[in-house]
């Protein structure tokens, strides 16, 4: 296998792995707080698709990528208003809201693309070489020569990590996820916390929707999340609740996508249904051998009544 | 105090409902019943009208039969074979006359059906299941594929030619058999690489497959993947290689790399098939439409036409007309 295919692997590898770890992040956030949001997926819907539509009347990616996180924000506050004011159970909002989206991009989308549609192309985030790591031997070429976003991505994993474990807002958000009562006694505003996480969730599920539409794929399809958001949720649960972990398992699922590619390219005699199990699989294997043992936020899911 | 609590109680319960039934309303936008005794016909796609391919050909198809044969339409976007079902199911208890399954996928559920609605017709595109009331109408693409693989293989550097499908069905893996019996006709050491993504929506998936072909020296493509296609016709466009549209004329969606279609006219071929269950014609039988009968064609983008050399495009049209003749028979798989 020449080095060429190498660089080409790796870079497809990065590039699968950066929407799932924008979404598994915001998760992650959610989750500590107590909170479990099935809607990754709308989110990121609504997301590729506002993204798509600024940036193709713009003709500017940056204010596409804003608008994404913006729409991604407003379904947050909407899922906010539902679990934290009227608390609602959270995985039937999730449900809805993912139908929500769907259904709200399709339409829009028929509206003014026209009900058969059409191949949008949009300008894109071209890659931004890093000076110096750029000349890195493969490395270089897959890590290092990619969009912005993707750094971001890279970035956010530090950031969150400091985030939970060095701040006192980390620490405000990890007591409400696992005692809300001993939080609010302690002085803590536990939807307060709560609604900040679930905020921050959509900015995560906003860069990644942005980045599927206008980072990578370079246009808008209906459903074309294809289920990432419940694969960034499964994420969550196998890195247990660890953003870097969740970076490992996001790598790992993108860099197996972009190896199942690379076999059917080679024309592996595999049944292709096998091929495309394999990030499924080498993730469940990964999650599987690691055994951590670690327990999910005590308060996870369930709404908190002051008493 | 105890109003308040009520009305939260009733934005607690009731709203969500109401949030899903109207989400759920906003994602099948069916046409209101109208009077009794027009002709009804009904289309249930297996994706999203909207992806400017092979469920963008049948709504336009079931919009032609509104407005020509003044029939009551319906269309409903369907994924699992248990919503086939139902949906089958639904149209024929209203008394719909005709109702179309968008793919090979929809037959099992079609011959399911059938029985239970002799009145109904249930028609497949694609397929070879045939009862009293149930046929597939079966577009020879595979004629317009096999002209299109002995374009790509006459022109390429490489002699690598790749393929994108969504899902390895039979209409799917047809039209890229015939792509590459096309190909091996002009130059036997060609090869063709065929990659599935699994679904038929996930555009970056389409992209990165198309691009790890172009990797591995491909230099002209083929896409069978609905809406997906679009993230092929992004990768071509990024690494200058030329690229196949496929079941609608693509050719204007890049007119520097899509340098030929191969077109399956689904409109005119849903028109005739509803003026033969109107006219009460209808005979089970597997409904075959290719070129001859004008449905599948093979279309040259002409921005691109100056870039094939004359004595390959003479080749292409001697071709036409042996398929046309009958003299060259396409391997179908279908």
């Amino acid at each position: 296998m020449d080095l060429n295919l190498i660089e080409s692997f790796l870079a497809a590898g990065v590039a699968l792995a950066t929407p799932l770890l924008f979404a598994a992040l915001g998760e992650l956030l959610m989750e500590k707080s107590g909170v479990i949001d099935i809607a990754l997926e709308g989110k990121m819907l609504a997301a590729a698709f506002f993204a798509v539509l600024v940036a193709y009347w713009t003709q500017s990616p940056a204010l596409g990528l804003l608008a994404g996180m913006v729409a991604a924000v407003v379904l947050a506050l909407l899922f906010a208003f539902f679990v934290l004011y009227l608390q609602v159970d959270q995985i039937i909002i999730g449900a809805g809201m993912n139908m929500l989206a769907l259904g709200l991009t399709g339409v829009l989308y028929r509206e003014l693309f026209g009900m058969t549609g059409q191949t949008i192309t949009v300008p894109t985030f071209s890659a931004w070489p890093v000076p110096l790591l750029r000349h890195l031997p493969v490395l270089g070429r897959s890590l290092f020569q990619q969009n912005i976003l993707v750094y971001l991505a890279l970035l956010s994993v530090g950031l969150v990590a400091f985030l939970l474990r060095r701040t006192r807002f980390g620490l405000y958000l990890r007591a409400v996820g696992d005692s809300p009562a001993a939080a609010d006694a302690a002085g803590v505003h536990v939807p307060r916390i709560r609604l900040l996480a679930i905020l921050l969730g959509g900015l995560a599920c906003g860069l990644a929707g942005a980045f599927l539409s206008i980072a990578h794929a370079n246009t808008f399809v209906e459903g074309m999340t294809a289920g990432r958001g419940f694969i960034a949720l499964a994420i969550v649960i196998f890195a247990r609740w660890n953003p870097i972990g969740a970076f490992f398992i996001a790598l790992l699922f993108g860099l197996a996508s972009a190896l199942q590619f690379q076999f059917q390219a080679f024309g592996v005699a595999l049944p292709y249904q096998i091929v495309l199990m394999l990030p499924y699989i080498l993730t469940l294997v990964v999650a599987a051998l690691m055994g951590l043992r670690a327990t999910p936020p005590q308060a996870l899911a369930r709404p908190y009544f002051r008493e | 105090m105890r109003n308040a609590r009520q009305t939260r109680c009733f934005f607690r319960f009731l709203l969500p409902v109401v949030l899903m039934a109207a989400s759920a309303g906003l994602m099948q936008c069916s046409k209101k019943a109208a009077e009794n005794g027009r002709f009804k016909v009904a289309l249930l796609s297996p994706g999203p009208i909207s992806d400017a391919g092979w469920n963008a050909a049948a709504y336009e198809g079931l919009m032609l039969i509104q407005k020509q044969l003044d029939a009551e339409i319906s269309q409903i976007e369907t994924k699992t074979p248990s919503e086939f079902e139902e949906a089958f199911r639904d149209y024929a208890r209203r008394g719909f006359h005709l109702v179309f399954g968008h793919g090979f996928e929809f037959q099992d559920a079609a011959a399911a059906v059938a029985p239970d609605f002799p009145k109904t017709v249930f028609i497949t595109t694609s397929g070879n299941t045939v009862r009293d009331n149930v046929s597939p109408m079966v577009f020879e693409l595979e004629q317009a594929t096999y002209l299109a693989g002995m374009l790509a293989a006459l022109m390429s550097r490489t002699g690598k030619l790749g393929a994108v499908g969504g899902m390895e069905i039979p209409p799917v893996a047809s039209t890229f058999a015939a792509f590459e019996a096309g190909a091996k006709a002009v130059n036997p050491q060609v090869q063709v690489l065929v990659s599935y993504i699994g679904n038929w929506e996930d555009v970056g998936a389409a992209r990165q497959a198309a691009l790890a072909l172009i990797d591995r020296g491909c230099d002209f493509l083929i896409h069978n993947a609905d809406a997906a296609a679009a993230g092929v016709l992004q990768a071509a466009a990024e690494r200058d290689v030329y690229v196949f549209g496929t079941n609608k004329n693509q050719n204007h969606l890049d007119p520097q790399h899509v340098i030929a279609s191969c077109v399956s006219h689904i409109p005119q071929a849903y028109v005739e098939m509803a003026r033969i269950v109107q006219s009460g014609t209808f005979d089970p039988k597997i409904y075959r439409l290719g070129m001859k009968e004008g449905v599948v064609d093979f279309v040259i983008n002409p921005e691109l036409r100056d870039r094939i050399p004359a004595e390959i495009m003479a080749k292409i049209d001697e071709a036409r007309q042996n398929i046309l003749s009958g003299e060259i028979i396409v391997p179908s798989k279908q």
